[in-house]
């Protein structure tokens, strides 16, 4: 890809002719030794480490409906729920089990959506999601998935974390954590945002949470700079900036040599990763190289920031060596009232069916969905309960939802689990998969065992699964 | 072959034990106490757990340890637990029932055993006051501390570095103890001081300084988690900074650490409790509060009452207490049961807020409208028929006023206060919410001293006590340890966090014990300690990275030399204000709002939260005072690893990252410090010669002078900035830190001398302590 900022021609021809991985700088490869070079590259912590097992997959994107969307109205058709519906529900189902808003004496709610069965599987989808439905074959979907909480902070924390509480790093940044990252001009988790507001949860659910910050996701902001103080100040030429970059790197050299600090040797590959950012980042937001069938495809509109977009950046990302990117889509927290399953859904949906179709035909037909494992889904889902407001809803419900797989090693055309014929619970207690379940096969196909992937942290050992997971044998290829 | 007939009579050593053994003892045996129980005595057995008893002699079916075998009961799933051992046969739950229908007879020499696990861990022994070891090197010590230190280098043949020169000194002893940088006035007057005291009286000066308290205060905001808001999704802004100012208040007089404790475990108990007092209590307040919609308050209560004590845990035991929430410490003689008798100590509050005034006095006009309201409504009493709704017209309107002024002037933060009857506790099978083991009374671990013998059921103030109580051998340690890292990067005992079983040894046993004991005998006198680190030979060494040291202590744990250690988040910021001469030096207040990049506030579930610059002081106020909101923190903090403040942080990690280069050079504040630097520069000496300007800026970052080859690499770069003629790429903005001042400079010019401050203000030495 040819560079249209002048930054970065400047920087390859002067700059980083020297560099090795995240090593490098005229000035310092001038004062070092090669002694020094070595030692800095087995320092550096987002250098590429050989994972436990042969990987199926080298990037994770993660298409995440935040807010839960409802498997009931997408995935999971209930011929009895509609048989039954306005019904109270039978209390068998219920006992001992608490819901966020549903009060006592809940009414079943049947789905007004039409569903067909589609592809060779067979799967069964909404009309909803017609450019899903055209890729039935191309993806596994899961519609037994369980998580622990049923409030959306804390659960959106297990699904990217494993664990309730703040403070533990996301899968992403286990993932680099594990593996590193090729890729020297752009961080190596990146995340991206769309929809009204951001994820409840915030930047915890990108964090390193214990693990040394450079493994934290970087928000790929929609307006102003991509990357966080990412744009040279207002007033300062790109020549000024490189002269000020080529300075710092200088000093801090002559710096290393009076205190010996190998810290420093750091610091000054870290200004020069820096550096490439601020050139590699605009080229790599800026879509006009993107061709018209391209953006078609995806249903971009250029100039305005929409999950098409992110998903469209997304595979920018992948080709760019990038390791794990995480798309959030806001607002499928329809439980009626203002946010309801009839006009919202739809709007969702719309939203988000084509571009995530356009998402892995493009990644196919440039040979990346094999190395690339794309999972959408939300943090739970919703209750065959309806909530008695002035439009249609849900209530969160975290014993059964539905999310599909693509790509990265996993084997397509297939539906895991069948729900009871309420869609309450699994119709078999052994179908039951547990975010960790999830989370421990991902890491599997990055070539990672979730049970050695851990860190000490206040005396013990964690791990992205906590106590649990177990790898879905049924999902891998 | 076990068969059972009706007829035999087991036999409990020979038929039951070995089965025991084989399937039970892993969890439920001398090492491991899950659920608290243990079956490796028949006693024991009979005893049982968090649970309740597990063998009714002579009711197998009244026996929980049949039903959890046999896989029947409600509350237990099937024992042993399916993926850990294999299940018991038929057999042998036969055996069981049998055993237990005939009485469960046992020998009657098996006793109950009582389960102490690391109970010989040095930890947890007596704190002994060593001799100060013999030295060769007699003229090194300056104080005991360096005995220690010098001992074991002597021991290994290792010379400690020599003392760091002066400027180094001065700029390192005041970022450690008031957290800014020595003003060149500061540097030249240590620099030229010929008194043998010279080091001492500066020491003195910093440790008088309002500064310690703001530098040690942040430290202690770590451990107590502070921040100004719930944290969770709805993250609700939530008053603590009162609570905030008074930890900076007790650090500057000097609060014995005992009192200190005292105050905030307990501030609300105390006999005419102040309302200094009340706001100290707010120490375990600084947890987290859920107000997501459908959320289980009662649930997160509970789960604030866990921080609390593993936050308790941590920072004066040094242990993980916090791990014994779900089943037995795994490593460290903490039952679970015990852990909820701390929980009952700290489950006993409501948690009011107090309201109290923004700032003494309250301003008159308040005084004035309260008198006249109370004289209103005074009047309104006395008064009938029609001059009765006047009068009421005239108190309403008194009222909306005083109700504004009082919304103006007051502001409420949170604290505790003793519930009259206590909550019932009971233990969390498995750590899960509701709690539904058994009921405990308060206590405090049993591995450790004593209680005194009239208390029964401890409160805060007990614990407080026992804390800080001289036979507590885990506080001092652990708190003179947390003291030694902050000056040394490391503690003595590197898990700082950690002092049990699964932490690592002391470097220096004999000088933690030295530390501590000192500690104690002192009253818990804090600046005294500080006072003998820096003041010590080992703090004040050269922190040059010799090459010999590489090879035997590349991570100085010995501490042959002092370690360049870079600065914390707030500090970096401090110092580039403080170099362009714009800090704001005014103490404690409502938390401020700096300068950050726009759409930080959006990527939460907030987006229209928001967040307007300070125009004024404020803008440039110490960065601990920056407001902190828990789900969108201050990027320029967390991107230096400044704690999230969710749980308590005894240790920060020192990151190095590509992000940090990008804010240090981009991000708008440090660019206007930069600004401001060259402002300031090119104001002081406008007629002096460009080497004089470049030296004179090289000095007021890095408070020493630049060698050669520093200068020439900074006088080629002044030389091609001024050859660069080139109109600038966008018009450059003026900040608000030098618009005031600003001279009568060209464009050009300020363009060079702002590249030239951004240069220094981004190197290594300018943000790290050497």
């Amino acid at each position: 890809m040819p560079s249209s900022n002048p930054l970065d021609n400047i920087v390859r021809r002067d700059f980083l002719q020297n560099c090795g991985l995240g090593l490098g700088g005229i000035a310092l490869s001038a004062l070092l030794g090669d002694e020094a070079k070595s030692e800095q590259t087995q320092t550096n912590p987002l250098m590429p480490k050989s994972p436990h097992h042969e990987p199926k997959a080298k990037a994770v994107i993660q298409l995440f409906m935040a807010g839960g969307p409802s498997q009931l109205e997408l995935f999971d058709y209930k011929p009895k729920l509609v048989e039954l519906d306005g019904q109270v529900v039978p209390q068998s189902y219920i006992e001992g089990k608490r819901f966020a808003f549903l009060k006592k004496d809940p009414k079943l709610l049947g789905t007004r959506r039409k569903f067909k069965q589609y592809g060779e599987s067979g799967a069964e989808i909404s009309e909803l999601l017609p450019y899903t439905a055209k890729m039935a074959d191309e993806i596994a979907i899961i519609k037994t998935m369980k998580t622990d909480n049923f409030n959306h902070g804390p659960a959106k924390l297990i699904a990217q974390t494993g664990h309730q509480e703040f403070g533990h790093p996301s899968m992403g940044a286990w993932t680099l954590y594990g593996l590193g990252t090729h890729n020297r001009d752009m961080p190596g988790y990146v995340v991206l945002q769309s929809g009204n507001r951001g994820p409840r949860g915030g930047a915890y659910l990108w964090s390193n949470g214990f693990l040394p910050s450079i493994y934290q996701g970087v928000p790929l902001r929609s307006q102003g700079d991509p990357i966080l103080n990412l744009n040279t100040p207002a007033g300062f030429s790109d020549n000024r900036q490189r002269r000020a970059m080529e300075a710092i790197s200088q000093l801090n050299g002559i710096r290393h040599d009076t205190t010996g600090d190998d810290e420093i040797t750091t610091r000054i590959a870290n200004y020069e990763m820096a550096f490439r950012m601020q050139s590699t980042a605009p080229d790599l937001v800026d879509l006009s190289q993107e061709s018209q069938t391209t953006l078609d495809a995806y249903g971009v509109t250029p100039g305005k920031a929409s999950f098409a977009k992110n998903c469209l950046l997304a595979r920018r990302l992948v080709e760019q060596g990038v390791r794990f990117i995480t798309l959030y889509h806001t607002d499928w927290d329809h439980h009626g009232g203002g946010e309801n399953l009839e006009e919202h859904l739809d709007q969702r949906c719309k939203e988000t069916d084509q571009p995530a179709y356009a998402l892995i035909q493009d990644l196919k037909q440039r040979g990346l969905l094999d190395d690339t494992l794309v999972i959408w889904g939300g943090e739970f889902g919703r209750t065959p309960m309806g909530e008695v407001r002035k439009s249609i809803g849900r209530d969160h419900h975290i014993e059964n939802y539905s999310i599909w797989c693509a790509g990265g090693g996993i084997k397509p055309g297939q539906t895991i689990g069948q729900t009871d014929e309420l869609g309450f619970y699994p119709q078999e207690e052994k179908d039951r998969i547990h975010v960790h379940d999830l989370q421990a096969t991902a890491l599997h196909l990055l070539g990672l065992d979730h049970l050695r992937l851990t860190h000490k942290h206040q005396g013990r050992d964690f791990r992205l699964t906590d106590v649990g997971g177990n790898v879905i044998d049924q999902l891998v290829s | 072959m076990n068969s059972v007939s009706a007829e035999s009579i087991i036999d409990y050593e020979t038929q039951i034990k070995p089965i025991l053994a084989a399937h039970c003892y892993q969890c439920h045996g001398a090492d491991n106490q899950e659920s608290d129980l243990r079956l490796d005595t028949a006693l024991n057995a009979i005893t049982g757990g968090v649970n309740g008893t597990s063998i009714e002699p002579g009711k197998p079916g009244m026996s929980l340890l049949l039903s959890a075998i046999s896989g029947t009961s409600e509350d237990i799933s099937i024992m042993p637990p399916e993926d850990e051992a294999k299940s018991l046969s038929d057999e042998q739950i036969a055996l069981i029932t049998t055993w237990i229908k005939q009485g469960a007879v046992h020998p009657k020499g098996e006793l109950e055993a009582i389960a102490i696990k690391g109970k010989d861990h040095w930890a947890f022994q007596p704190i002994v006051r060593h001799a100060l070891p013999e030295v060769t090197q007699r003229d090194w010590p300056i104080n005991p501390i360096d005995h220690f230190i010098l001992s074991q280098l002597e021991e290994r043949s290792i010379s400690p570095s020599r003392e760091a020169n002066r400027t180094t000194l001065i700029r390192r002893v005041s970022l450690d103890l008031i957290g800014l940088p020595p003003t060149l006035a500061e540097v030249e007057a240590f620099v030229n001081d010929p008194a043998e005291d010279a080091f001492e009286r500066l020491v003195n000066r910093l440790l008088a300084s309002p500064h310690y308290g703001e530098r040690w205060g942040r430290h202690w905001l770590d451990l107590a988690r502070y921040a100004d808001s719930d944290g969770y999704t709805n993250d609700q802004p939530k008053v603590m900074w009162k609570y905030r100012d008074w930890v900076i208040d007790a650090l500057n007089q000097n609060m014995s650490f005992d009192q200190f404790t005292l105050e905030q475990f307990a501030g609300d108990m105390l006999p005419n409790a102040t309302t200094d007092q009340l706001v100290a209590s707010g120490f375990h307040r600084n947890t987290q509060i859920n107000r997501e919609g459908g959320s289980d308050a009662e649930q997160y209560r509970t789960v604030a009452v866990n921080d609390r004590v593993s936050t308790t845990g941590i920072v004066y035991l040094g242990l993980t207490v916090g791990c014994a929430k779900c089943h037995n410490h795994k490593f460290d003689p903490v039952s679970q049961k015990e852990y909820y008798q701390l929980f009952a100590i700290l489950n006993n509050q409501s948690e009011p807020t107090h309201t109290l005034p923004v700032s003494e006095p309250v301003p008159a006009d308040y005084q004035q409208v309260s008198a006249q309201l109370s004289e209103a409504e005074q009047l309104l009493k006395k008064s009938i028929d029609e001059a009765k709704k006047d009068q009421q017209i005239k108190v309403d309107a008194l009222k909306k006023q005083r109700d504004a002024l009082k919304k103006q002037y007051y502001t409420s933060t949170y604290i505790m206060r003793e519930l009259p009857n206590p909550r019932e506790t009971r233990v969390f099978i498995r750590g899960e919410y509701p709690a539904k083991g058994k009921i405990v009374k308060s206590n405090v671990p049993a591995f450790l001293h004593d209680l005194p013998a009239d208390i029964e059921e401890p409160n805060r103030i007990d614990l407080a006590r026992w804390l800080t109580s001289s036979d507590n051998p885990l506080t001092p340690r652990v708190t003179m340890n947390r003291l030694w890292q902050r000056y040394f990067g490391t503690g003595i005992v590197e898990t700082e966090n950690d002092f049990g079983t699964q932490g690592s040894l002391p470097s220096h046993p004999k000088l933690l014990d030295w530390l501590a004991s000192e500690f104690v005998n002192t009253g818990f006198d804090m600046k005294r300690m500080h006072k003998l680190i820096v003041t010590s030979s080992s703090y004040r060494q050269s922190s040059y990275a010799r090459p010999e040291l590489h090879e035997i202590d590349p991570n100085n744990r010995l501490i042959a030399r002092q370690s360049r250690l870079r600065l914390d988040a707030e500090l970096i910021r401090d110092s580039a204000l403080h170099t362009a001469g714009v800090l704001t030096t005014k103490l404690k207040g409502p938390s401020v709002h700096p300068p950050q990049p726009a759409g930080v506030m959006k990527l939460t579930r907030n987006p229209n939260r928001r967040w307007t610059a300070s125009q004024s002081e404020d803008r440039f106020r110490r960065t601990m005072y920056t407001y902190f909101w828990r789900s969108t923190p201050y990027p320029f903090l967390r991107t230096f690893d400044s704690p999230e403040s969710n749980t308590s942080c005894t240790r920060r990690n020192r990151s190095n990252t590509p992000l940090q280069a990008l804010t240090l050079l981009n991000e708008e504040g440090f660019v206007e410090a930069a600004q401001t630097l060259a402002v300031r520069v090119l104001s002081e000496m406008p007629n002096a010669s460009n080497q004089d300007k470049l030296q004179y800026t090289f000095q007021l970052c890095l408070k020493r002078e630049p060698n050669a080859q520093e200068m020439t690499a900074l006088t080629s770069l002044l030389e091609a900035e001024l050859k660069d003629t080139s109109p600038a790429a966008s018009p450059v903005q003026r900040y608000i830190g030098v618009q005031s001042t600003l001279p009568n400079v060209d464009e050009a010019e300020l363009m060079t001398w702002t590249t030239i401050a951004r240069t220094l203000l981004n190197l290594d030495e300018f943000i790290t302590r050497e």
